[in-house]
């Protein structure tokens, strides 16, 4: 029973890992938002696994649903037959800024799992036994790395989703699923859906005014925490 | 420190007359600007009529406080505590957030009238309304829950309200400033995720009592740190600053500089003061950063060309002057004294320097609309044609230069005298060269506004009030020198 019960999670951070590095690294925007779905969806098992049915319906609503239109909508699939502009990432990157954001993924997954494995002593679910929280520590490395490394707007607004996501199930995995911790996710996931819902407005906006290339976010001196 | 921010238990239950103006003025903003949305005010009474309960609201908790000293306000909702309380330091931000909110509230319908009829002018009222609630939360809560749902609304809402010009510059430079609030609120939700699962709990004043110097408070002091320093544009990160005020609406601008950033660092000094009481460099690495702002931020706003990034760029030089204090207020072995002077001048600082750039804003806002240009060369001529305007940003000026008897002098004054005691001799050096750097660029301004070399025929008038508004917000940055007891007297009242 036990093992199943593993094998099953196991399988669960597994599944949400591959899909969310699929949809931070695809450049065919159509695909990355389908998997952003996808991913969204795998969320509310984790949390139905972990025990909060309340934060899996939530995640469900805001996350897959409405988050999901939101992106749908920025892509402009809201009317089948209508070709859009938006079709894939065309933004080339030179390797240097390639590699920097790599290493900072890195340094990122490095500093996060020492942080989680040796500082806090009494975690509510350990990482040895829990492998979503190693998809936790995973996801959240990989999404600010992506966040830092893209330049198009919309993918960035995805790896911030994806990053919240990472968030949450590290969130949960340190603090467990008190009403407290819950109520923090929640109000987490609806701010995450109201800035996509933002966010996509401004890119069909940007996309009506100036074109494509209005997408890409140019200072390259910005980064974030 | 915790004292000083009101963090310890109350003598009295507040009355049945405060809890009806705490909601008045939590809720009020909030429904004003629905109903604004709906009837958008074509003129300045309906919005002054408007504001009248929220300023009573106000009063009313200012005089609730003068009789009880500190209040608390608690509440259990399904098994999460959330908390309130009001200190006097908490009631000084209200009301400047109050004025300087109705201030804004009041330029709005002249400014919205004189530029070219705008599709979504009527949003700018609700967005408004979140913005000014959101801001009265943040003075007031006292756990971490209330507080992350107040920055995020006032986040969202401040990205909305300077998107609305709906200018390709302002879109691109909104959707930067959209995603780098939303990971920097995520650092500081992982921060708070630290503190939970380590103590378990959320209210400050428990956190204070229970919370010891080790790797956890360090890590969760840096997260937070680095979420809150990016939205409060606090040097290295204010790159997003000035494009973000380049093409907003003046009254969006005033209240973004003077309210939306200073919550993001009186959050953060509250919650370092908590989790690093005796940390040694943590504010000295903040100091030596704010040292760089204000130089950077000083020689950014005398090379511009844009009337615009001068004043947005001079926010950066400020904010620097109140990150050098931090070493006078955290850390260990810091004297009573100097620590006293440094609070004071801290808030005086920030006060006046709420009012000085909100009144900086609406007069550069006013140049330009009567102007029709954004750029400084622009402005030749103004002085025989726009006196008034120019007197208004000049006086707001002298509050920034710290001239007396002005409340920046006053700040200034203070400051210096808790940097000579504590023998800071660097940060004494900053302040100056900050002033200087400041009289610099200010003065660069009038040159251009006197030059009459290029006579202009066309200026387009002013709706009446747009200058006297702007002109009693500057006077008030200058009179809270002269009259600074009563500030002071209250940021003094959080440990009676």
């Amino acid at each position: 029973m036990i093992a199943s019960f593993d094998a099953l999670e196991t399988l669960l951070a597994l599944g949400l890992t591959v899909v969310a590095l699929a949809c931070l690294f695809d450049r065919h925007l159509v695909r990355a938002c389908c998997f952003f779905v996808a991913f969204a969806l795998a969320m509310t098992l984790a949390w139905w696994q972990l025990g909060a049915p309340w934060l899996a319906a939530v995640e469900l609503l805001l996350g897959a649903v409405l988050t999901g239109l939101c992106f749908f909508y920025a892509l402009g699939r809201f009317f089948p037959g209508v070709s859009s502009p938006l079709e894939r990432d065309s933004f080339n990157e030179p390797w240097t800024r390639a590699f920097a954001r790599l290493l900072l993924a890195l340094a990122w997954f490095v500093m996060v799992g020492a942080a989680i494995r040796y500082v806090i002593t009494d975690m509510v679910y350990s990482p040895d036994e829990q492998p979503l929280l190693l998809a936790g520590v995973m996801i959240t490395a990989s999404a600010l790395g992506a966040f830092a490394l893209h330049r198009h707007v919309l993918r960035r607004l995805l790896a911030f989703n994806i990053l919240g996501s990472g968030v949450f199930m590290l969130l949960a995995g340190v603090a467990g699923t008190s009403a407290t911790a819950q109520a923090l996710i929640t109000v987490g996931l609806c701010i995450a859906w109201l800035g996509s819902m933002l966010g996509a407005l401004l890119i069909r906006q940007l996309l009506h005014l100036e074109g494509v290339d209005a997408l890409r976010d140019g200072n390259p001196k910005e980064n974030a925490t | 420190m915790i004292w000083r921010f009101g963090l310890f238990e109350s003598t009295f239950t507040p009355l049945v007359s405060t809890h009806w103006a705490l909601s008045a003025a939590l809720g009020l903003p909030l429904l004003l600007g629905m109903l604004a949305a709906l009837f958008p005010p074509q003129r300045m009474w309906p919005v002054a009529l408007a504001s009248l309960p929220v300023l009573v609201s106000g009063w009313v908790l200012l005089s609730a406080y003068d009789q009880a000293g500190l209040l608390r306000w608690q509440w259990e909702v399904a098994g999460v505590s959330l908390s309130l309380r009001l200190s006097g330091l908490s009631v000084l931000l209200l009301l400047t957030t109050q004025w300087i909110g109705v201030a804004a509230a009041l330029y709005t319908p002249g400014s919205l009238r004189l530029g070219e009829p705008q599709p979504l002018s009527r949003w700018l009222w609700p967005l408004m309304g979140v913005l000014l609630s959101a801001l009265s939360l943040i003075w007031l809560a006292s756990d971490l829950l209330t507080l992350y749902v107040a920055l995020e609304l006032m986040g969202l809402s401040a990205v909305g309200m300077l998107l609305l010009s709906g200018k390709v510059a302002a879109l691109v430079a909104g959707m930067r400033y959209l995603l780098l609030a939303l990971v920097g609120s995520l650092a500081y939700l992982l921060g708070v995720a630290l503190i939970l699962g380590q103590w378990g709990r959320l209210d400050l004043q428990g956190l204070a009592a229970v919370v010891e110097p080790g790797p956890v408070a360090w890590i969760a002091a840096a997260l937070m740190g680095a979420g809150l320093a990016l939205k409060a544009a606090l040097f290295p990160m204010h790159g997003w600053l000035s494009p973000v005020h380049g093409s907003a609406w003046t009254p969006v601008s005033a209240l973004h500089a003077a309210l939306v950033i200073k919550a993001s660092l009186f959050m953060l000094l509250q919650l370092w003061s908590i989790l690093l009481p005796g940390t040694f460099y943590a504010p000295r690495v903040i100091a030596w950063l704010g040292m760089l702002a204000i130089v950077w931020g000083g020689l950014l706003a005398w090379r511009t060309d844009s009337l615009k990034t001068l004043v947005a760029s001079s926010t950066v030089a400020q904010l620097g002057y109140l990150m050098v204090v931090f070493p006078l207020l955290l850390g260990p072995d810091i004297a009573p004294l100097p620590r006293a002077l440094a609070w004071e001048g801290f808030w005086l600082q920030l006060l006046g320097h709420a009012f000085a750039k909100a009144a900086m804003f609406m007069a550069a806002g006013n140049l330009i609309f009567a102007t029709g240009e954004s750029t400084l060369k622009g402005l030749a001529g103004t002085s025989r044609r726009l006196p008034l305007s120019l007197l208004i940003f000049g006086v707001a000026s002298v509050t920034l230069m710290g001239l007396p008897p002005s409340s920046g002098f006053t700040a200034k004054w203070l400051l210096l005298e808790a940097m000579l005691i504590s023998q800071q001799w660097w940060a004494v050096a900053a302040l100056l060269v900050g002033t200087l750097l400041t009289a610099a660029y200010v003065f660069r301004m009038f040159r251009y506004s006197f030059d009459d070399s290029a006579p202009r025929h066309h200026y387009q008038p002013l709706a009446p009030g747009m200058d006297l508004i702007a002109l009693a917000l500057a006077l008030t940055a200058f009179a809270l020198g002269l009259l600074a007891h009563f500030p002071l007297a209250l940021m003094r009242g959080g440990g009676v």
